[in-house]
């Protein structure tokens, strides 16, 4: 059972759901590159210039560890990403779990995801303002600062580091992707997990999802907001275990 | 003295002061809040906190604020414009702290908003500046490195050269190929400054410049190598620079050559196994004193042979050793070279290295028939 994380953060958005899982399953948790604890020597701009990138990274973890059977559990953007994965390598996931997901966010005709292309421009632009402070305070963590150990410390205990450029390339592919003309290419069971009032993938894009997937089921959650993964892990957990005892 | 009441310490603050539930709706919010929205807290009250955020707001809010209060139970310097009843927006900073109940469970969560409109320009500033600087580096690093490399029907040159894909995007590495005095013979360098900024590329200017013209008052490679060394401490201009300088008669393939701690040549000449040139080996500018004398060596390059000369940046490989990286650049380059210089270039740069944190360069001479 492999937990993707989304944009934004890194696998701590797991800690209250992967426990629960752990008895009956091997639990693989993983940080995109640009996040976490990931190398960042492994971002390739050209690799990682679309959602493929990031998929091909997640069946090159399958693939390494030789796993077959797959539950791929993906937040956010995460969740296209194992449909790319899960068309990739088609003999080793099993079924998948897409959390909040969205295959474009940009408006586009009739099509409603959500957002305008000029607000993700602006994204991007806060983007950048958001990190200003980011780099001047963590460039000498990176270089290994003696004279001020406390910024170390803060590097140890922070949560869902990600470094600015990655993030921005990471936000820039995530908010501009199209992965509509993918989902009917899924073959396997999966699940649309959707929150209520969720800013960022609104239920009509789940139901979407859950429509073009050929085996798709749609669940709604009570919980609101865009990560139930941290606000209701026990909601997100018993939704889970419901769909694989069906599965 | 005069006295403070706690209700006033709250409404009128020097800053606008929220109170949410966990679900981000709006409970509680001070009067300065109100004057600089514009809205009364009747419309305020009840509502989601993130309806007052744009919509990429919102999307920074959701992905990055919401999880980190959740883990780390507060955020610090967030910024997020505030939509006001006018429309207009409110550049505004956000410190956001989780306040727990007796049982340590999460309750409401407290939200001060500072105005950041001068700050929130500032920056702008500061970045419109950051990409200034790496524009002017790169061109300045372009018009460097431009112009023609010496060539004849004897001898094919060719370069390539990849910057690294983070930071400046701009290197200290320089390649070179000139004519010296006889027109027979061509000077070829290769070197490495360290850095990827304007000074980088200011100070390869200048030793690509002195390199030159050391090379045409005919001082041999080794003395070359210390007249540059000695040019370098002097004008105190990049330390620690690796460099390769060789000197190739292009009707005989005699070749002399130094290496100032700078990766080793890879001689490829034909039905023979790619070999480095492990000898002339000296340490980088700056490292050693005045008065030494760099040792050099000669080597000869076969009619169809190639020679390579490249930067760290090609060798070097996230997980593996620099052993690895020389092994796999010989056997690449003896399995191909049968290919045309440039396709053999291009196929080697885009294979090697790692092209996340260090330039790639690479610069190649064939002798023809």
């Amino acid at each position: 059972m492999m937990f993707a994380h989304g944009f934004g953060c890194d696998q701590d958005m797991w800690r209250y759901v992967w426990p629960a899982f752990q008895d009956r399953h091997r639990v693989v948790l993983f940080d995109h590159v640009g996040a976490g604890g990931a190398d960042p020597r492994a971002f390739d701009r050209q690799r990682h210039a679309s959602l493929r990138g990031y998929a091909e990274d997640v069946a090159s973890i399958v693939r390494e560890l030789d796993l077959r059977d797959v539950i791929f559990v993906g937040h956010s953007v995460s969740a296209m990403i194992g449909v790319l994965a899960a068309a990739a390598e088609p003999g080793r996931f099993g079924s998948l779990v897409l959390i909040g997901p969205s295959p474009r966010y940009i408006d586009d005709g009739s099509y409603v995801g959500g957002f305008s292309a000029q607000d993700i421009d602006e994204l991007l632009d806060s983007m950048d303002s958001n990190y200003v402070g980011w780099s001047g305070t963590l460039a000498p963590m990176i270089m290994g600062n003696a004279d001020r150990p406390e910024l170390g410390e803060e590097l140890t205990r922070s949560f869902c580091r990600t470094d600015p450029e990655m993030a921005r390339h990471f936000a820039r592919v995530t908010f501009t992707s199209d992965n509509r003309a993918d989902l009917a290419a899924v073959r396997i069971p999966s699940l649309v997990l959707q929150c209520s009032e969720d800013p960022i993938a609104p239920e009509i894009v789940g139901s979407f999802v859950a429509e073009r997937l050929p085996r798709g089921r749609f669940v709604q959650l009570q919980a609101t907001g865009h990560c139930p993964n941290l606000s209701a892990p026990e909601e997100t957990i018993s939704a889970i275990t419901a769909f694989l005892g069906e599965t | 003295m005069a006295q403070e009441s706690a209700e006033d310490l709250f409404e009128h603050a020097p800053c606008g002061y929220l109170s949410c539930s966990i679900d981000g709706t709006i409970i509680r919010v001070n009067r300065t809040f109100e004057t600089w929205t514009g809205y009364d807290r009747g419309e305020l009250v009840g509502r989601a906190f993130r309806e007052l955020l744009t919509p990429a707001g919102r999307i920074y809010h959701e992905t990055h604020c919401r999880p980190l209060l959740t883990l780390r139970g507060s955020v610090r310097e967030v910024a997020l414009d505030i939509v006001c009843a006018s429309g207009a927006r409110l550049p505004a900073l956000i410190n956001s702290t989780q306040r727990l109940d007796e049982a340590g469970r999460p309750q409401t969560v407290r939200t001060t908003i500072t105005e950041a409109t001068d700050r929130r320009f500032y920056e702008r500033e500061l970045l419109r500046a950051g990409r200034l600087e790496r524009d002017i580096a790169v061109q300045l690093q372009r018009s460097l490195l431009a112009g023609e490399l010496a060539s004849s029907k004897s001898l094919c040159v060719d370069a390539r050269y990849h910057a690294a894909q983070l930071g400046m995007e701009v290197g200290g590495d320089w390649y070179d190929v000139f004519w010296l005095q006889d027109e027979e013979t061509v000077g070829l360098v290769v070197g490495d400054v360290v850095g990827h900024d304007i000074a980088a590329a200011a100070a390869m200017g200048q030793l690509r410049s002195a390199t030159r013209a050391l090379a045409l008052t005919g001082l041999p490679p080794g003395r070359l190598l210390d007249a540059l060394d000695a040019y370098a401490v002097r004008h105190d201009v990049g330390r620690m620079t690796t460099a390769i300088y060789a000197e190739l008669h292009t009707c005989t393939g005699d070749m002399r050559y130094a290496a100032a701690g700078h990766p080793p040549p890879l001689l490829i000449n034909p039905d023979k196994d790619p070999e480095y040139l492990w000898d002339g080996r000296s340490a980088p500018l700056h490292a050693i004193g005045n008065g030494s004398c760099r040792s050099q060596a000669t080597t000869r390059i076969e009619t169809g042979g190639t020679l390579l000369l490249y930067t760290d940046g090609l060798i070097e490989r996230r997980r593996q050793s620099l052993d690895l990286g020389l092994e796999h650049l010989a056997s690449e380059a003896g399995e191909h070279h049968a290919l045309e210089l440039g396709p053999l270039l291009t196929r080697l740069v885009d294979r090697m290295g790692d092209n996340f944190s260090d330039d790639r360069c690479l610069l190649g001479a064939r002798r023809l028939d």
